[in-house]
């Protein structure tokens, strides 16, 4: 009688009675220690998740409660990692997020400012909606996106309202505005990107590559122009912001003003923005980045190979705790762009994107912006990643089963 | 002060007077299958040739000299069974991330585009990329138009490729006549039995060599039909990606000495994360699989070359392009992933760590280029 009743069912009566322990996991990840800056959590705990939820972060979870066990003693478990700045579209160096994003542990990554109001759906057309890599964005106050000049410099496509209306239209992706690479005088891009944020009531993130005759001065756009909860992106790139004053050494005051009225500071890494004597200072400082980006395009990816793990353990080798590294790579870009506690914590209820990260000792050469090396005794280095529930990237392939040699000369069915 | 200026300038040039190479890579193991070259010997580069192949070249003479003793020397490897069309969308990946950072300096795309749309492709990915993109072109929809547009690349164009053919004789057929009209190559996916293979002609490729054999032919009689077409010059190509790579289906072939011609990766974005398709990934499966570290370097640079007919690639040959790379075998617990999505407990992993394509140095993860930041300066203004 008891046979012919489907397991299913069975399950469900098991389960209704209460009875059920068994398996009332997806995955459980074992024996890591977690990072959770968001909850406190930095011990060596079980991570279980169901769909794509995490349910419990304890002590002690029993194998037997999940469907898959993986067991990641000796391994970091935070959660996924979200990159507030990445070039995914629009930019002529721009990659697919899968290409790079997944395997760094990075579950969310932000494109900075690819697409204006005209093509952001040509955007989420052709990459959003392709990627495994959850993608938001930050929409270009520039109406064709960063397509390189004379398009970024065209006033005339800088529109506060349409570009507000598009970001209206999009919440579920759109999580702010960018101006980048304004080359002329005044202070127009800036304006009304910072208008189209007021709008829309989401922040904007600024690339002021100030140009020698612009006449524009960090010092107005951090003070005068920009509102708490803008970011600044870039921080470490010298030629742009002189964070560091060349004959005294010291990061210039205006710049602790700045955040002192809640100026955000990203990292933003890539190809041009990261050099070892400024970081250097400014870290011997106190004076961290907010978050941690890379600006990941063609070439960083290639030449610095600046992803987020990379971009990590720089900030590790100077100085930087393990636990605030996360936490500038998890809740506080999450934070920023109002997708907290969806993302960047493993707290119970939200979202499972995990990273599962090695902490490893050697000597590892860690290149800045201008192709300089400084040599490092630790890595961290990604070996697996949860997305949405689901595991995306394997480097040891641990959570699957062994393959045995004597299944060699079976005939596979 | 002028003085000390002129002093300066004479110092400088009596330096670049001696600095002969733009690259030295001094003091590995080079393996240049293609020549029969192994062994410690130093590589020079001038521009985007390889200028010479000697032992003892002084690293005073180098502009930049690389210190590779502990690694392997190798030509820049050629995978001949890719997707990189991005215009295309879909599962195709753009080749240089994907490529450079395994010692891949060419990558032959398998018929992800056709005469109708090769132009773009040219200049969309062939034209940017910093990977040599070669091809082999789709026979679709119709084999004058692949011909013509054949005839108008014959630099980028390696051969034909044909459409999965299945199980469909008269399919496969008609592609092989098709290549043959136009006097190429072609390749195709591994067919199931000895009779599909009939068709196919001395130097035409099947690709996914250990695929899922046993569906309709047993792993024994799949060995027995793929060693009669060796035997007649058909050559046999890995193409891993998502479906291409079974242990159940490499292991015991492997065991009795039926190798493939090449190793490919079949790179695509489907099997890149899993089960990971980069070539060092690939090629790592195949040492722990029982292949010795020459051997996969053979079916990654002369053998590829041969396979595509571009015997001036895969080689370090002292006048061929500078394409060369650094390999290191690393020892440990590894694992790696076949398409069954089961695990090879392993204990050897490569790693490129140095990638020189045409003579400039594109991937360096060990910084054996980069000068160290204290060294480095001046930082723009920065003091």
């Amino acid at each position: 009688m008891l046979g012919s009743i489907p397991i299913k069912s069975l399950a469900i009566v098991f389960a209704a009675a209460g009875v059920l322990s068994a398996q009332q996991y997806d995955l459980l990840l074992r024996g890591g220690h977690v990072i959770d800056t968001a909850n406190g959590v930095d011990a060596v705990m079980d991570v279980a998740v169901s769909g794509n939820r995490v349910m419990a972060v304890k002590a002690g979870i029993a194998p037997g409660a999940a469907h898959k066990v993986v067991d990641v003693p000796g391994l970091y478990v935070a959660p996924g990692l979200v990159d507030l700045h990445m070039h995914v579209f629009g930019y002529a160096g721009a990659i697919s997020p899968d290409d790079t994003a997944l395997a760094a542990g990075t579950t969310t990554i932000v494109d900075a400012g690819g697409s204006g109001w005209r093509t952001f759906d040509e955007f989420h057309r052709t990459v959003i909606t392709h990627s495994k890599t959850r993608v938001l964005a930050l929409l270009n106050i520039v109406g064709a996106g960063m397509v390189g000049e004379p398009a970024e410099s065209n006033t005339a496509d800088m529109d506060s309202q349409k570009t507000a209306q598009t970001v209206l239209r999009n919440l579920d992706i759109i999580v702010g505005i960018k101006t980048a690479h304004f080359g002329l005088p005044g202070w127009t891009a800036i304006d009304r990107a910072v208008e189209a944020g007021r709008l829309a009531n989401v922040p904007v993130m600024v690339d002021d590559k100030i140009f020698t005759d612009t006449g524009r001065t960090t010092r107005e756009e951090l003070l005068d122009h920009l509102r708490p909860g803008d970011i600044h992106t870039h921080m470490y790139n010298d030629r742009q912001v002189e964070l560091v004053d060349r004959f005294s050494g010291k990061v210039q005051p205006y710049m602790w003003e700045a955040r002192k009225r809640g100026v955000l500071f990203d990292l933003g890494h890539g190809s041009g923005s990261f050099l070892w004597p400024v970081a250097t200072k400014a870290m011997a400082q106190g004076f961290v980045p907010d978050t941690i980006s890379t600006d990941l395009h063609q070439s960083s990816i290639l030449e610095q190979e600046s992803d987020m793990p990379n971009c990590m353990s720089k900030m590790m080798l100077l100085g930087m705790s393990l636990h605030d590294v996360v936490m500038r790579s998890t809740v506080m870009p999450a934070k920023e762009i109002s997708r907290y506690p969806e993302l960047g914590t493993l707290g119970n209820g939200h979202m499972a994107d995990i990273a599962v990260l090695e902490l490893q000792s050697g000597v590892f050469a860690f290149k800045d912006a201008w192709g300089a090396k400084r040599l490092g005794n630790k890595r961290l280095e990604c070996v697996l990643t949860v997305r949405d529930g689901k595991i995306v990237y394997d480097r040891d392939g641990r959570s699957f089963p062994a393959w045995k040699n004597k299944q060699a000369n079976e005939v596979t069915k | 002060m002028k003085r000390i200026v002129l002093a300066v300038f004479v110092l400088a040039t009596t330096a670049s007077a001696q600095q002969i190479y733009d690259l030295v890579i001094k003091g590995g193991q080079v393996i240049d299958p293609a020549q029969h070259r192994e062994g410690r010997f130093d590589i020079a580069v001038i521009g985007k040739r390889i200028a010479r192949i000697a032992s003892g070249i002084p690293a005073a003479q180098a502009r930049v000299a690389v210190n590779a003793d502990g690694y392997y020397v190798t030509p820049g490897l050629i995978d001949i069974n890719t997707h990189v069309d991005i215009r295309a969308g879909g599962n195709n990946v753009y080749p240089d991330y994907n490529a450079l950072r395994s010692g891949v300096t060419t990558v032959v795309d398998a018929g992800s585009s056709g005469a109708k749309d090769f132009d773009a492709f040219k200049s969309g990915v062939v034209d940017r990329a910093k990977t040599r993109v070669l091809a082999f072109l789709s026979i679709e929809p119709d084999g004058e138009a692949a011909a013509a547009t054949l005839a108008k690349y014959p630099n980028i164009i390696v051969g034909f490729k044909a459409p999965d053919t299945g199980e469909g004789l008269e399919l496969l057929k008609h592609a092989v006549e098709t290549a043959q009209a136009a006097h190429t190559i072609l390749m195709v996916d591994s067919p199931a039995g000895q009779d599909l293979m009939e068709p196919l002609r001395p130097g035409d490729i099947c690709t996914r060599l250990y695929r899922r054999w046993g569906k309709t032919s047993t792993p024994e009689s799949a060995r027995e039909s793929i060693t009669a077409a060796r035997q007649r010059g058909v050559l046999f190509d890995v193409g891993a990606g998502v479906n291409g790579l079974w242990f159940a289906s490499a292991a015991p072939a492997i065991q009795e000495g039926l190798l493939p011609d090449s190793i490919s990766t079949g790179m695509e974005k489907d099997s890149m994360l899993l089960p990971g398709t980069n070539m060092a990934a690939i090629m790592s499966k195949f040492l722990n699989l029982g292949m010795t570290f020459d051997q996969i370097v053979e079916r990654t640079t002369a053998n590829a070359a041969r396979a595509i007919r571009r015997p001036e690639l895969g080689t370090l040959k002292e006048g061929s392009t500078a394409d060369i790379a650094l390999f290191e075998i690393r020892h440990g617990k590894f694992g790696f992933l076949d398409s069954g999505y089961t695990r090879l407990d392993a204990n050897q992993r490569i790693e490129c760590v140095l990638t020189i394509r045409s003579g400039a140095v594109v991937w360096d993860t060990n910084g054996l280029t980069a000068t160290d930041w204290i060294q480095a300066g001046p930082y723009s203004n920065f003091k």
